[in-house]
C-alpha cells in the first residue's frame, strides 16, 4: 500500500502533538468556556471578563449521539466516489466540549451512544493532486486500535 | 399595546411553480387576504415582509418592496425582515408591533419563496470563518443528519422506535389530504414511509419536510378598524421572537458547551413559545391546536414536550392514540404541516398564521379542530432565531 502525503481538510482546527491527535480550540480563562475552533473572544454572556487562552481539546469522550449521512452530501462535503453513506457524531469531550466530527466507524449498530470514543485524524478523501485530505473523527474505545 | 386582529388571510397553494415568479405569487396570496379582509390596497398602511435568500427581492431580501411594486407603490414603509426560516414569523411580529404600538391601524404582512432544489443548503457563505461552512467542509453534516442525530438521542432516552417516527408521517397526509393549497394530497401507509428511501439514519425520505414554493399573506389591523369591518374578529393575543441561549447545547456550529442540566433541544423555540404563552396568559394545557415547525417528525416529539404541552416521553403515545389529529386532545399541525406542504422557507411563518385563522373561523372544512378557541404558531430559523404566537377567537 503506497503511503500518501496526507493535508488537513483545512489549517488550525486540529493536529498530532507528541501527546496525540487534539482538536485546536481555546478556553476563557475567566469562565472556563470551551471553545472549538478557537475563539478570539468570550461570547458567554455571564462571564464579566474575556480572556482568552490557546487550548488543546481531546482526546476522550463520550458519544452523545450519532447519524448516518445516507446520500451523498452537497459541496462543500467531499467523499471518495463511490460513495458510500458515512457516520457523523456528537460527542461530548471530558472538558465540558460538544464537538461534531465524523465517526471512523459508519455501521451504526457499532455505534452505542453514551459509548466512549478517541479521537483520531483520518482521510475523508483523496484530492486531485492524489493526497488524502483528513479530518478529525472519533472512534468507539471497545473497537480497538484502527 | 392595543389589540390586534387578523383581519383578512390568503395563500398561494404550494408545489412547484416553474413559470411564475415569487412576486406574482405573492400578489395571489395578497389579493386574496385583501379580499378576505374587506380591505383596499390603498388602505393598507406599512408592510412587514419575510426576506427571501432564493427569490426575489433584487438579490437584497427586498421582497416586500417588490410587492409594494406589484401592488401599486403607494410611498408606504417596507420592512424586510431577515431571521433565516423564522423570517415569515418575524413579519408577523413586527406588523404586529407596528399596530399593537399605534404606529398603525393596518399591516399587511406577507410571505413568498420559490425554493432551489434539493434539501436546504443553509449557509450562503463559502469561508472558513463561517461556522457553517466549515461544519460542512470538515464533517459532511447537512440538515437532515443534524435532525437525524438529535432523533437518535431521542430514541435512546425514549425508546422511539422508527415507526413510532412513520406514524407521524402517515398522521400528517392522513389531514394533509384535505387541504387544497397543500402540495403533497395523498395517504401513506406505515409501509409507504418505512419503505421510503432512508436519508439519514434514522430519518427517511416521507419523515422529511421537502423544499416547495408557496406564498402566503395576512392583513392585522387595530381592534377599532376590525369591529368596524367585522363580526367574528380572530384576535393576536400575543407575538413573540427569540433567540438561542448560549448553553442549551444544540450543535450548531462546530462546537459548543455540554449542557450542565436539562434536555437538549431549541432553546430559542422553547424561550418564543414561553413568552407567547405567557404574555397570552394562556397555559400550555389551554391550547386547542399548534402549528409547529416539523422540518423533521423528530420536532413533532420533542417540541410538544419542551414546552410544557405535554410530559417528557409521553409525545410517541399521543400520536399512537390518534391524539394529536384535529379530533384528539393535543391537534398538531392540522393544515398538514411542513411534511404536506414542503417548506417554502421564509413564508412558513405566514402560512401558519393563516391555517390558525381558518381554524379560529371553522373555515378549515374535513381538518377542522371542533371548537378551536386558542391556538399558537411556532417558527425556527438559522441563526438560532424563533417565532411564536398565540391567536384567538
Amino acid at each position: 500500500m503506497t503511503t500518501h502525503e496526507q493535508i488537513p481538510v483545512t489549517e488550525g482546527l486540529f493536529a498530532e502533538t507528541p501527546a496525540g491527535p487534539r482538536l485546536l480550540g481555546s478556553r476563557c480563562a475567566t469562565c472556563s468556556t470551551p471553545y472549538f475552533p478557537r475563539s478570539a473572544a468570550c461570547h458567554n454572556p455571564v462571564c464579566d471578563e474575556s480572556r482568552m487562552e490557546d487550548a488543546d481539546f481531546g482526546p476522550r469522550g463520550r458519544l452523545w449521539s450519532c447519524a448516518i449521512q445516507n446520500y451523498p452530501p452537497p459541496l462543500p462535503a467531499r467523499y471518495e466516489e463511490p460513495y458510500t453513506p458515512y457516520a457523523v457524531g456528537v460527542v461530548d469531550l471530558d472538558e465540558g466540549l460538544r464537538v461534531v466530527a465524523r465517526m471512523s466507524v459508519d455501521d451504526p449498530d457499532s455505534l452505542q451512544l453514551d459509548a466512549e470514543v478517541e479521537l483520531t485524524i483520518e482521510p475523508i478523501y483523496q484530492d486531485d493532486e492524489g493526497r488524502d485530505v483528513t479530518t478529525w473523527k472519533f472512534k468507539p474505545l471497545e473497537s480497538g486500535g484502527s | 399595546m392595543r389589540d390586534v386582529a387578523v383581519l383578512g388571510v390568503g395563500m398561494h397553494p404550494w408545489g412547484k411553480f416553474a413559470d411564475r415568479s415569487v412576486t406574482s405569487m405573492c400578489r395571489v396570496a395578497t389579493d386574496a387576504a385583501l379580499a378576505d379582509a374587506g380591505v383596499e390596497w390603498r388602505e393598507v398602511e406599512a408592510v412587514a415582509a419575510a426576506s427571501s435568500r432564493f427569490s426575489g427581492g433584487k438579490g437584497w431580501g427586498l421582497n416586500g418592496n417588490d410587492v409594494v411594486e406589484e401592488m401599486g407603490s403607494t410611498g408606504i414603509p417596507v420592512y424586510n425582515l431577515s431571521a433565516g426560516c423564522a423570517a415569515g414569523g418575524n413579519a408577523f411580529n413586527i406588523g404586529w408591533t407596528l399596530v399593537a404600538s399605534g404606529v398603525h391601524d393596518c399591516v399587511l404582512v406577507v410571505g413568498g419563496e420559490k425554493m432551489p432544489k434539493g434539501f436546504i443548503q443553509t449557509s450562503g457563505l463559502e469561508e472558513d470563518t463561517d461556522p457553517e461552512h466549515l461544519r460542512q467542509l470538515c464533517v459532511g453534516m447537512p440538515g437532515p443528519a443534524f435532525w437525524a442525530a438529535l432523533c437518535r438521542r431521542r430514541m435512546q432516552d425514549f425508546g422511539t422506535s422508527e415507526e413510532d417516527l412513520a406514524r407521524i408521517a402517515v398522521k400528517a397526509h392522513q389531514i394533509g389530504k384535505h387541504n387544497t393549497n397543500a402540495r403533497f394530497r395523498q395517504e401513506f401507509s406505515m409501509e409507504d414511509v418505512l419503505n421510503s428511501n432512508m436519508v439519514s439514519f434514522p430519518l427517511r425520505l416521507y419523515e422529511i419536510c421537502p423544499v416547495s414554493d408557496g406564498a402566503a399573506a395576512v392583513v392585522i389591523c387595530s381592534a377599532d378598524v376590525a369591529r368596524k369591518r367585522t363580526s367574528r374578529p380572530v384576535w393576536v393575543a400575543s407575538s413573540s421572537v427569540a433567540t438561542a441561549r448560549f448553553d442549551d447545547g444544540l450543535p450548531r456550529g462546530l462546537g459548543t458547551v455540554v449542557p450542565q442540566a436539562g434536555p437538549t433541544c431549541h432553546s430559542e423555540a422553547s424561550l418564543a413559545v414561553g413568552k407567547a404563552l405567557e404574555s397570552a396568559a394562556v397555559a400550555p394545557t389551554e391550547l386547542d391546536l399548534v402549528e409547529l415547525q416539523d422540518n423533521t417528525v423528530f420536532y413533532e416529539l420533542a417540541f410538544p414536550e419542551d414546552w410544557g404541552l405535554c410530559q417528557p416521553g409521553e409525545a410517541e403515545r399521543l400520536v399512537e392514540k390518534g391524539e394529536t389529529l384535529p379530533t384528539g386532545k393535543l391537534p398538531i399541525n392540522p393544515s398538514g404541516g411542513f411534511l404536506c406542504f414542503g417548506e417554502a422557507t421564509t413564508a412558513m411563518g405566514v402560512f401558519q398564521i393563516c391555517e390558525l385563522t381558518w381554524q379560529l373561523r371553522e373555515q378549515a372544512g374535513a381538518r377542522q379542530v371542533p371548537g378551536a378557541k386558542i391556538a399558537l404558531a411556532q417558527t425556527l430559523g438559522l441563526g438560532g432565531n424563533a417565532t411564536a404566537a398565540v391567536l384567538k377567537n
